[in-house]
């Protein structure tokens, strides 16, 4: 009876039910029926348990190192550099607007910040230059899913929290698949512009314009080489890494770039308390959800539930993808990580599957179901710093929804496009 | 009708107070976690000396900075939660679902309140934490040991506002179904997301 705790939760979060609440009250209620009340008891315990970990605080830290970032105005630098570099080309703020994320992504980890940070920017410059809305609108959104992929990464510090896997070794997984996600909407944008003839910035920057552009945004630009550099230095953990960025952020933007306010501070920290407060009582939810369905022998069901369909690894891989995409498009991916991952992690490890390849796969696959909708979070973001309409810029982003689907099975069918950054730092054997 | 919107504007008020101070004390936390981590790495890594009490002491806050600001995040549509069907059927169904809804989160944070403050005031809560001291003299000679329950109660104090924001809820959803949500303030718009996302 017990192993009803999965489909339970299904039903309670289909009605609506916060994510939080279902994963305690779906194993609650089976438990209770059960007459298994010192387990109620223990699953409230792991709630607590699961939160006071030292390696979860770096969530909030790379959080909080966002926040400063951000509030101190640091993407306005990181949008001239880019303009610099590649504005040049035609649908060069287009590039801009894809390079600009990909450099943001090294900072802050998130999408919804990127979309906010970057898209009230670039969308009204873009329009003035003369493309549409919708089309700024699209590939602002389109573009904002690399933050969770390159390093630092709010969705990888939970999924090696929750699978017992290294944070090290899943940042430097992500970097390719960043990048080439990247790499392929800059090429969509290519054939977009030569198709419909967006405008290009006429004059390309000077060298010298290219290398002040660079000063000026050298000390943001170096906070992901001090994150990761440290943490593959063995100098810091990653907890240490993130509070170093804390650090680090709060000295450029209050005493270097000087575009921080002491009076900013408080509501930074409060924001970034505030959405970490979440995170982290779901991941503690979750790893109480993990106890029971471990007591449940669930995974164990579903592991010969899916293994019936196919014993080809690589076919059970597509199913997978597809399913983790539905799943993408009513869930955002930090709580999809939390429910699935440990649930069809082990599978696909015994499977033959690397463990940080998996990992790398559902965090980049559900990272996309964030521009999918109905439940499209950057998709509903983009709406209120656009003014447009969910339903235009999800049409709008189609055609790079579809290339970033084609990366996501470039990653599937390519082990090697995960597994060598990590590799070369002896992180995967 | 009148004595409902009473409770429901009382309990708002008292919330809106518990949690304001909540997040003050919250963010205060975040500054300290912040502080206590880099003062590790300093005593690590320039003076080869790491303080035992500086990680346990950044768990400590980040529990309670959890316990305190998370109640405000409930309060103001901040749980994720798949909505489409809330969406998707008439208002009158939508408020009874959601009031449904709440009371199963009523039962689970009815449980943990009880569990949370067993647990804190337990034979687990007694006893001391790791490292956790507290000077009880001006010269440094006597210390108190600061006990886990100090720790755990921020858990218990979380699901305590946490039920008393989901007991405001149940009374907006009952005052709503009546016919008289128009008599009831509005929760501040929730501008929290998972931004970890």
């Amino acid at each position: 009876m017990l192993s009803l705790f999965l489909p339970l939760f299904l039903v309670f979060l289909l009605l609506g039910l916060p994510v939080f609440f279902g994963l305690i009250a779906a194993p609650g209620i089976l438990l209770w029926l059960n007459g298994q009340e010192r387990d109620i008891v223990l699953l409230y315990r792991n709630i607590y348990n699961g939160m006071d970990s030292f390696p979860l605080m770096a969530i909030p830290f790379f959080m909080l190192a966002g926040e400063v970032m951000n509030r101190s105005n640091i993407t306005h630098r990181l949008v001239e550099f880019s303009q610099a570099m590649i504005g040049h080309f035609r649908g060069g703020l287009a590039h801009v607007n894809v390079l600009s994320s990909i450099l943001f992504a090294g900072l802050s980890g998130s999408a919804v910040a990127d979309v906010s940070a970057l898209g009230s920017m670039l969308i009204p410059a873009m329009e003035a230059q003369g493309y549409t809305r919708k089309f700024a609108a699209a590939i602002t959104a389109s573009s904002s899913i690399i933050g969770p992929i390159i390093p630092p990464s709010g969705i990888m510090i939970i999924y090696a929290y929750v699978m017992g896997e290294s944070v090290a070794a899943l940042f430097l997984a992500g970097i390719v698949p960043g990048i080439l996600i990247g790499v392929s909407l800059m090429l969509v944008v290519r054939v977009l512009a030569n198709r419909y003839d967006l405008p290009a910035k006429t004059r390309r920057a000077t060298w010298g314009e290219r290398g002040h552009a660079s000063l000026k945004a050298i000390w943001p630009l170096l906070t992901p080489v001090i994150i990761l550099g440290g943490i593959l230095g063995g100098v810091f953990t990653p907890t240490e890494a993130a509070a170093i960025a804390v650090g680090y952020s709060l000295v450029i933007g209050l005493f270097v770039m000087r575009t921080l306010k002491w009076s900013d501070l408080p509501d930074v920290m409060l924001r970034s308390g505030m959405t970490s407060a979440v995170v982290l009582l779901l991941v503690g939810a979750a790893m109480a959800f993990k106890t029971v369905a471990s007591l449940s022998h669930t995974p164990e069901l579903l592991a010969s539930i899916i293994l019936g369909l196919s014993d080809n690894p690589l076919i059970l891989l597509f199913l997978i993808n597809i399913l983790l995409f539905i799943v993408g498009m009513f869930l955002d991916a930090g709580p999809a990580i939390i429910i699935l991952g440990p649930i069809l992690g082990p599978i696909f490890t015994s499977l033959g599957v690397d463990s940080v390849h998996f990992a790398i796969i559902m965090a980049v696959n559900l990272t996309v179901g964030l521009l999918t909708p109905p439940m499209g979070l950057v998709l509903f973001v983009t709406s209120s710093v656009s003014g447009l309409r969910v339903e235009t810029i999800a049409r709008a982003t189609l055609p790079f929804l579809a290339v970033e689907v084609l990366v996501i099975f470039l990653i599937t069918y390519i082990p090697a496009l995960t597994l060598t950054v990590p590799r070369l730092f002896g992180f995967v054997h | 009708m009148g004595i409902l919107l009473g409770l429901t504007r009382a309990l708002a008020a008292l919330n809106a107070a518990l949690l304001a101070a909540g997040r003050q004390i919250g963010t205060a936390c975040v500054g300290l976690m912040v502080l206590f981590i880099l003062i590790q790495v300093f005593f690590r890594y320039v003076l080869n000396d790491a303080p035992a009490w500086t990680e346990e002491g950044a768990r400590f806050l980040m529990l309670w900075m959890t316990g305190l600001m998370a109640p405000t995040a409930f309060r103001r549509g901040g749980f994720v939660a798949i909505e489409t069907l809330v969406r998707l059927i008439p208002d009158r169904p939508a408020t009874v679902l959601q009031l449904l809804l709440l009371l199963v989160s009523l039962c689970v944070l009815v449980v943990g309140v009880q569990i949370a403050w067993a647990e804190t005031t337990g034979f687990v809560g007694r006893a001391p934490t790791d490292a956790l001291r507290l000077p009880l003299d001006l010269t440094g000679t006597d210390w108190f040991k600061i006990p886990k329950s100090w720790a755990r109660a921020s858990i218990a104090v979380g699901c305590t506002l946490l039920l008393s924001v989901n007991v405001e809820l149940l009374l907006r959803g009952l005052v709503r179904l009546l016919g008289a949500g128009d008599a009831l303030l509005e929760i501040a718009d929730a501008t929290i997301m998972l931004e970890a996302e």
